[in-house]
């Protein structure tokens, strides 16, 4: 066994709270498949027999019993539970198996979606004995408007410088643009080996590595640091050859050496945000082979489904009833003159006749009433959303509140308290605030 | 003054007689774009600056301009105008201001002005130039230029074809209308190449796609490489940072960069003006792009380490079509053969029995080589004199020189007429200006410079300019005038002053006094690195607990200063105790690092006035005197037994740096204990204490440390004794 793989399976997905406060993150629906499958098919798909899991409890049970998961993934999983509170970075959870550990690893996270050719990153990491390599990918950008987004993203946002050598294999620096206030120092012992450096930014860090079994090692041994430790690994100054015009060594006699394969093209989607969330679902069904609508999907002859949308198994979709570029999930109902265009409905929905819906995500168990209207919302899991009249007073004022928020973070939590929790969950009505994006507890 | 005036060699040519030089160019450069054709058909301008203003190559360039001086036996100006006439140049300015008329002398007689030459060369003097930023001001008043110009030195040694950048730089003007003004020509080759000299080090930022320059900066004396944020606002989102270049000192400019420089006349040199225009990108909104060549050879012979390797490139063929058969000087005997191991001859060469011309000779013609010699990688000139037994490695020894049996050159320069007799050994990177006569058998030390004229002569005759070392002054008071060859720096029949290379830590500003030399050899890059690395994480701790703090430093120049100038005024030691405790409150320094502050000062005293390279004889009997002068002053401070122990602790601080004085060591704790400063107490204390370094243990183990610990041991036991 050459490598181990380690899937990282416990992140809150605290970039999208408005998702995940009542569904964890790998168990999030995208394409009708749990976000965790997609890291696990990796795996399985260049002959993984066995993947140790570090999750919660949760998601632990919901593996067990999830028909799909159970069907589709052959490999063994070494389910490692720890506490939710704990809030480990992967630092903290690379240690904490540290026992089971016995080869080199290839650390995944849960969130990333890709069909990248992983032996790229392996051969980088066995031709030359690297300490660590891993996968980058073209930021991409999310043109899908987001709930509660207001615009488009800020131009003055902080990007991640990554420096890599002249092959544009090496990676020789990494940094937030957050840190380098104080400008972008680097030594000169650095450039002397690697004279030629390209900086890019608008890179994304796949969370996909492979670590020498030594890292696992260091990281015990170095009890204080976080996530960090391993970006400091790869700032330590470890350097390679291919000088030309001096003889010195190879790899300058270099210790440490961290390599970085950069995707060109292909997909590579690290879901941790609602947008990325959102553009994951539109781009992933078109990779499935299976008939976009499950056979067990009760589809009535008389509506409209479009080729590019996936009805979940055990649905009912009624008469006159459109769909477009949208997911519809498991045992969702669709009743009648309902128009569904550009969403996500996840799991156990109910809509009511004659909603319009578009541009919106749909929870787990969410209750759409009659005659909704909603562009670019977001409804929370199990919410309900009452015919028109009965809660606009106070979902509209709730809109204003809440709507200054830029951030779909924020909001929720101060909403808890604007509104009785109890009370009403959602806004909806949305053509007086068409971009807003709501989830109270 | 006198006002600069053009004069025309070859008496400016109709109009005609251009448009008709072009039309035969016309078919070798065939241009693709149609769409400007007025640029077109404007000829190509170069600015070529006869000039360096500074004084790397004295004092070499006191007889001879540096664009005259020879490499491979041809005036590096001519490879300069070769160099523009092959890439297409039809009109040159030559702008000359140091011996202005030895260089127009020099053209006048040269090919690029007879009528038949392609190139019209125009040579433009004046005395009032002091920098590059002068002369492109004068461009600007004289409206020289109409098109875009390339911009060249003339020590540039290049066979670059330059009209892929012109054709880049031209499209990136009619795009985007005169925002980039200039486009610099690089030559790639990586740290550790031959051509890479540390002086010279740039670190560039660029922008992957548009290469845009986005910094620019010379990196000799930094450890880290600092780039301001704003650099990468540019709106891409690759960036490229590259230590990997040669600067070329070419460039292509557009008329712009000459109002530039008149509007900004501050601009005094290439360097002001690159880092001028990246700051003030977004007011003046210019811009500078850069090309990079691979293949193409482009360097500037910007010291002596630049002209050894320029000209082993050179015989080593690595700047082909220019080689020295060629003679493209196209100078009567001097077309030469070219045989195996790239040996060239001249007409006339006469070698004697038993010599062996190695590999990548080059000897000018008439020269005569005696018998059992051994010669290479060397350049020899015209009408030289060779002995028997001499070996030559890097030798670069230019006309007229005469060499006697049994000498031995290892990488120096041996200018015109020199004498070298008998058994004279020149160790690396020696300097023979003009006519000096050296030995017999005497052997130079390596970075030896000699010369007819006296290092001192300079502050007479113009000391206006570029730099007045502020160290000269000091001592140039007390060795007035002693005009005298000193045998034991040139030999006993030799003729020559002995010139001290400059300040290595004069660091103020990039083109002020460097050494003759490059940097590269003084500074082993790779042991460099080694060390950095394994200091690695930690740089601040590094350094051994020297107070490094800014008030500390500031204290320590102003104690020196004060005791220069009780030394100049000989003021009492009492009033330079009073100005000591002043400047103590004034720096709120602790009465221990006064102590610790004043020992460095005073042992370091002979070496600011000396210079770093006096022997330690030098040393000790400049030092002596000043201790016994100054121990009023110790006296003060040292009282306690404490203030002894820090007073040797600084002491073993000053010495662990310079290793080659430990010798001194003992005489300074001789005559301390003598005046009773220090007393054997102390010492011993100090002796016996537990040592913490290697070095630090290796220093006590000093021969003539340990003969003094006993004699004190001894005395204190006979002193006991007698009690």
């Amino acid at each position: 066994m050459e490598l181990q793989a380690v899937l990282m399976a416990a992140g809150g997905g605290s970039r999208m709270m408005d998702l995940t406060y009542n569904t964890p993150k790998p168990l999030l629906p995208v394409g009708n498949r749990p976000l965790i499958w997609y890291p696990l098919n990796l795996l399985e798909r260049v002959g993984f027999e066995e993947v140790i899991v570090i999750t919660t409890k949760e998601v632990q049970k919901a593996l067990s019993t999830d028909q799909r998961l159970k069907t589709d993934v052959k490999m063994r999983l070494d389910v490692v539970c720890i506490q939710e509170e704990a809030d480990m970075g992967t630092a903290d959870a690379l240690r904490h198996i540290q026992q089971k550990i016995k080869t080199d690893i290839l650390v995944v996270s849960c969130d990333l979606i890709t069909d990248v050719a992983l032996h790229e990153v392996v051969d980088l990491f066995r031709a030359h004995n690297a300490t660590l390599s891993m996968l980058m990918s073209k930021v991409h950008e999310f043109t899908e408007t987001v709930p509660g987004q207001k615009g488009k993203k800020k131009a003055g946002e902080q990007r991640d410088f990554v420096g890599v050598d002249v092959t544009g294999k090496r990676l020789l620096f990494m940094a937030n643009e957050a840190d380098l206030e104080e400008g972008l120092v680097l030594r000169k012992s650095i450039m002397r080996k690697h004279p030629r450096m390209l900086i890019k930014t608008g890179l994304l860090d796949a969370h996909l590595y492979c670590l020498k079994r030594s890292v696992v090692d260091f990281l015990v041994h170095n009890n204080t640091s976080k996530d960090e430790a391993l970006l400091q690994l790869a700032r330590e100054r470890s350097c390679w050859n291919d000088h030309r015009g001096d003889m010195s060594e190879a790899y300058h006699g270099g210790k440490l050496r961290c390599y970085v394969h950069i995707m060109e093209e292909g997909m590579c989607y690290r879901v941790n945000t609602l947008a990325a969330y959102i553009e994951a679902n539109r781009v992933v069904p078109k990779l499935f082979e299976d008939p976009p609508i499950h056979p067990s999907a009760v589809v009535s002859e008389r509506s409209l489904v479009g080729s590019d949308s996936i009805i979940g198994p055990s649905c009912q979709i009624s008469d006159k009833t459109s769909i477009k570029r949208s997911n519809v999930g498991t045992s969702s109902i669709i009743k009648e003159k309902v128009k569904i265009t550009n969403s996500i409905i996840m799991n156990g929905v109910t809509i009511e006749e004659g909603c319009n819906i578009q541009g919106s995500v749909i929870c787990n168990n969410a209750m759409i009433g009659r005659g909704a209207d909603m562009k670019y919302c977001l409804v929370g899991s199990g919410q309900r959303i009452e015919p028109e009249g009965e809660n606009a007073a106070v979902q509209r004022s709730a809109g204003y509140t809440t709507r200054t928020r830029t951030h779909t973070l924020h909001f929720c939590s101060s909403a808890v308290f604007v509104l009785n929790p109890a009370f009403c969950v959602c806004v909806y009505v949305c053509t007086l605030t068409p971009m807003s994006a709501f989830s109270f507890v | 003054g006198n006002a600069p005036h053009v004069c025309s060699p070859t008496a400016i040519r109709s109009e005609e007689a251009r448009m008709r030089n072009m039309a035969g160019k016309a078919g070798r450069q065939s241009r693709p774009r149609k769409a400007d054709k007025d640029e077109e058909e404007k000829p190509l301008q170069a600015v070529l600056v006869a000039d360096s203003f500074n004084r790397r190559f004295f004092p070499i360039t006191k007889d001879q301009p540096r664009a005259l001086l020879p490499l491979a036996n041809v005036s590096m100006i001519d490879y300069t105008l070769e160099f523009l006439t092959s890439t297409g140049v039809q009109e040159t300015f030559v702008f000359c201001c140091w011996m202005a008329s030895k260089i127009k002398e020099h053209l006048q007689k040269s090919k690029w002005c007879r009528p038949t030459s392609p190139n019209v060369v125009h040579v433009i003097t004046s005395d009032l130039y002091r920098s590059l930023g002068d002369v492109l001001r004068d461009v600007d008043a004289k409206a020289l230029v109409r098109s875009d110009f390339l911009l060249v030195y003339g020590d540039v040694v290049s066979n670059i074809d330059v009209s892929q950048a012109l054709q880049e730089h031209k499209q990136r003007r009619s795009m985007d209308k005169n925002v980039s003004v200039m486009t610099m020509i690089f030559k790639e080759s990586p740290p550790g190449h031959k051509t890479r000299c540390e002086d010279d080090d740039i670190i560039v930022a660029m922008d992957g796609k548009s290469k845009r320059i986005l910094h620019y900066q010379r990196a000799q004396a930094l450890k880290k490489l600092h780039f301001p944020m704003n650099i990468f606002h540019s709106g891409s989102d690759e960036f490229e940072i590259r230590f990997d270049l040669l600067d070329c000192h070419i460039s292509i400019c557009s008329p712009q960069v000459a109002e530039l420089f008149t509007d900004n006349f501050d601009y005094q040199t290439k360097n002001d003006f690159v880092r001028g225009l990246l700051v003030n990108e977004e007011i003046l909104g210019n811009q500078i792009h850069m090309h990079v060549t691979r293949d193409g050879y482009g360097a500037r012979v910007s010291n002596l380490l630049m002209y050894d390797t320029v000209s082993s490139d050179t015989i080593r063929r690595w700047i082909y079509p220019i080689t020295p058969e060629a003679n493209f000087a196209d100078q009567e005997g001097q077309s030469c053969t070219h045989s195996r191991h790239n040996v060239y001859r001249e007409p006339g060469v006469s070698l004697g029995h038993g010599s062996q011309m190695e590999e990548n000779v080059l000897i000018g013609r008439n020269t005569v080589i005696g018998a059992n010699c051994t010669i290479s990688n060397t350049v020899i000139g015209a009408n030289c004199v060779i002995g028997d037994n001499v070996t030559l490695d890097r030798a670069y020894i230019w006309n007229r020189v005469h060499i006697a049996d049994n000498v031995k050159v290892k990488q120096s320069v041996i200018c015109d007429n020199v004498e070298v007799k008998h058994g004279v050994v020149l160790s690396e990177q020696c300097v023979l200006a003009y006519n000096v006569v050296v030995g017999p058998d005497i052997t130079l030390p390596e970075g030896t410079v000699l010369s007819m004229h006296h290092p001192d002569e300079e502050d007479d005759e113009d000391e206006d300019e570029f730099l007045s070392d502020d160290n000269d002054v000091g001592y140039s008071k007390d060795k007035t005038k002693q005009k005298v060859f000193n045998p034991a720096e040139v030999g006993s029949e030799g003729k020559g002053y002995r010139w001290k290379s400059s300040s290595l830590d004069d660091t103020e500003e990039d083109e002020l006094a460097e050494c003759i030399w490059g940097l590269a050899l003084s500074a082993d890059p790779e042991s460099d690195s080694e060390s950095e690395v394994s200091e690695g994480s930690h740089d601040l701790g590094s350094h051994p607990a020297s107070p490094e703090l800014d008030d500390v430093k500031v204290f320590q120049n102003e104690v020196h200063g004060t005791l220069q100038r009780g030394l100049d005024e000989n003021i009492s030691c009492d009033n330079l105790v009073l100005e000591i405790n002043s400047l103590k409150y004034a720096y709120n320094i602790s009465l221990k690092e006064v102590m610790q502050i004043l020992m460095r000062v005073v042992l370091e005293f002979p070496f600011q006035q000396q210079g770093a390279q006096i022997s330690t004889a030098q040393y000790s009997s400049h030092l002596l005197p000043l201790l016994k002068k100054w121990a009023p002053v110790f006296k003060n401070y040292v009282k306690r037994p404490q203030d002894q122990l820090d007073c040797l602790a600084s002491m073993e601080e000053v010495f662990l740096e310079c290793e080659t004085h430990w010798a001194a060591l003992v005489k300074v704790l001789m005559s301390m204990y003598q005046l009773e400063i220090l007393e054997e107490e102390g010492i011993m204390h100090w002796f016996n204490q537990g040592s913490t370094t290697d070095k630090s243990q290796q220093l006590r183990r000093n021969q003539g440390l340990l003969k003094f610990i006993k004699w004190l041991q001894e005395a204190e036991e006979s002193s006991e004794g007698d009690e």
